[in-house]
């Protein structure tokens, strides 16, 4: 080690990156900016507003615990409504008048009788908390009233079946960001690399239109897109067993997570995503210099997708000024598309998932027109 | 080279620069009136006007930063002018459907590292419109790379990536070709090759506006054009300019002229 030669290194490493005005604000201004936002979601996140639809079942015993439980509830600011009977509660469910489904059972009081608790299934995470707010307000009022051993609560969803499977709510949201993630970074350092290179400067040279240059790409960056997501399909919903083979015991690959729909659906809603991560990419590259500063948007533009998306923090839960800001993220519609699909089973007819497609394929149009016009015949 | 530092004794050179004499029926495949393109308060290209025959080699000449790369810019429609037109093959530019007969070689190589040389060629004739391979092959034959269509471009040395870049703005067999510093970075063997080549092509009748700063590739040239601050301050054959100027030495005749329009030091 020689300390000149040493100092020479260190000077030009600061010399460089203080010229670098990016980077800097990004290494001091990111990390501030993501914890910021993290701390905030969980600290300021709403005990989410529940509505419950109750169901007294029609026995006496069923009828006071149910005048107890509203008046329970109510004193927790909980909103009740009255639903005669379990299909009812149910569709007040799924046509989004209630969180949360409370079914008394006629045998109220006597041993073996189950009161059931309906929600949707489609936000596991986010239903959890609703349901665990109202569980135990319920088992409370329940205890007290009947003056008998606890009733079981037994859980039931509208949609798909309650799983125990701690991946199955995360599953869906993962795969779609992973290939939004991976396509924008492809997307961007390739077509950067277009700009700097001095190639874009010769096909601009060329008859070749604007539109031919990112609708080529992106069909060139989808079709990899479309492999990897099938990869990441395969892998995440299959189990492919391996037979015992000699001293290596029976095993199985694959992470075996149930999906309730067609992975087909899936897959369609997945690649119109990546259809809008390839324009964003060609969109941000404008303002990128070099491969570095294309990662610099990561802070930016990927992880509050992550955050806000639904992806960990499920959305009824985000602090109310953040709420808005959840319709500006693509990948917000294409969690809950995928999850339209792998937990409720949703297909083509789906409404709401047309709605999901429909928003994807208009952000993946809006985002085309804007990268289309970075590209100019002018470019120096 | 030094531009403006190492004058010696200044030529008379009073008159106004005449146009070379050529067959005054001749459309000009290349037109340029009033050209002015500025970046903020710079005036990278300052009033330019300019009449090039067909099936002839002009050299840009001029030092760094004195608006040929802009000027090449203005006339293949690859930026807009602030005032001023340009005619290429009697078409207004920009206009993108007459980019299919213009070439143009940028000063970097740009192609693509990861195509094959082959793959490279081909991508720029599909983008120009061409189809079959003939012209794709006489491109590749006429740099000498037809025998490597197959390797990856980012193995090539650096003069045979030149030699692709130029192949790739030959691919569709252009009447009008504007080359960028070409000849920079390249040994003196491949330069005489490359000149080699565009008088082959000057021959066939492709006009060409070849740009450099070194002077003594102008004597390559049918004509020259010097430039100096964004502006051109003489034309002439070689030996006409000399004449002009009243020395033999080129870089002596530039000085001489940029010191005539007041923009020399």
């Amino acid at each position: 080690m020689n300390a000149r030669r040493l100092r020479a290194i260190f000077r030009r490493v600061v010399s460089e990156f203080r010229r670098d005005h990016r980077s800097i604000a990004l290494l001091f201004a990111a990390p501030i900016l993501m914890t910021g936002l993290i701390t905030f979601i969980v600290r300021e996140g709403q005990a989410p507003s529940v509505t419950v639809a109750l169901v007294h079942g029609g026995s006496p015993i069923g009828q006071v615990v149910s005048d107890r439980l509203r008046s329970a509830l109510e004193a927790e600011d909980i909103t009740v409504i009255a639903a005669v009977d379990e299909s009812a509660a149910r569709a007040a469910i799924t046509n989004g008048q209630a969180d949360v489904g409370v079914v008394l059972p006629v045998d109220l009081g006597r041993p073996g009788a189950t009161i059931t608790a309906i929600t949707n299934g489609m936000d596991p995470i986010g239903e959890g908390t609703q349901l665990g707010i109202v569980r135990g307000i319920l088992v409370a009022t329940a205890t007290a009233a009947l003056d008998a051993p606890l009733p079981t609560v037994e859980h039931a969803t509208a949609y798909g079946v309650p799983t125990d499977d701690p991946i199955a709510p995360y599953a869906p949201a993962i795969v779609g960001f992973l290939a939004y993630f991976f396509v924008y970074i492809l997307t961007g350092i390739s077509f950067l690399r277009e700009r700097t290179g001095g190639t874009l400067e010769r096909l601009m040279a060329t008859p070749v239109t604007r539109g031919e240059i990112v609708t080529g790409y992106t069909l060139g960056f989808t079709l990899f897109a479309g492999l990897q997501v099938a990869l990441l399909m395969i892998w995440s919903l299959g189990t492919i067993r391996v037979p015992a083979i000699g001293p290596l015991p029976e095993f199985a690959i694959g992470l075996g997570v149930a999906t309730a729909g067609n992975p087909a659906v899936a897959f369609l809603v997945v690649l119109l995503l990546a259809v809008g991560a390839v324009s964003l990419g060609i969109f941000l590259s404008t303002f990128a210099r070099t491969e570095l500063q294309i990662v610099q948007f990561i802070p930016l533009v990927i992880v509050p997708q992550f955050l806000l998306s639904g992806i960990l923090f499920p959305i009824s839960g985000l602090p109310e000024i953040l709420q808005p800001l959840v319709g500006l993220m693509p990948v917000s519609y294409a969690v809950d598309g995928l999850r339209q699909v792998f937990i409720a089973g949703a297909d083509l007819s789906s409404g709401s998932l047309q709605l999901d497609l429909l928003v994807l394929a208009v952000i993946a149009a809006f985002f085309g027109l804007i990268a289309s016009l970075t590209i100019r015949r002018e470019v120096a | 080279m030094n531009y403006g530092h190492s004058r010696k004794e200044p030529p008379v050179v009073s008159e106004v620069l005449p146009d070379i004499e050529r067959d005054p029926g001749a459309r000009p495949a290349i037109r340029a009136a009033g050209l002015v393109k500025t970046f903020g308060t710079i005036r990278a290209v300052d009033d330019v006007s300019f009449d090039l025959a067909p099936g002839r080699i002009y050299g840009l000449l001029g030092p760094n930063g004195s608006g040929k790369t802009t000027l090449i810019r203005l006339l293949t429609g690859m930026a807009r002018p602030a005032a001023g037109t340009v005619e290429v093959l009697g078409v207004a530019m920009p206009s993108r459907p007459n980019l299919s007969r213009i070439g143009y070689m940028t000063q970097s190589d740009g192609v693509y590292p990861a195509l094959t040389v082959g793959e490279n060629a081909r991508f720029f004739a599909a983008a120009y419109g061409v189809t079959g391979d003939a012209a794709v092959l006489d491109a590749l034959t006429l740099v000498d790379l037809a025998d490597r269509q197959g390797d990856v471009t980012s193995t090539l040395s650096g003069g045979q990536r030149r030699r692709l870049s130029l192949a790739c703005a030959l691919t569709h067999r252009p009447p009008v070709l504007f080359l960028d510093e070409p000849t920079v970075g390249i040994d003196p063997l491949l330069r005489v090759q490359f000149w080699g080549h565009f008088r082959t092509l000057a021959e066939a009748g492709t006009t060409i506006v070849v740009s450099s700063h070194v002077m003594d590739e102008a004597d390559r040239c049918d004509e020259l054009l010097f430039m100096r601050s964004g502006r051109v301050i003489a034309r002439g054959t070689g030996r006409q300019i000399r004449d002009r100027a009243g020395t033999d030495d080129l870089e002596q005749a530039f000085l001489a002229f940029a010191s005539e329009n007041g923009v020399g030091r």
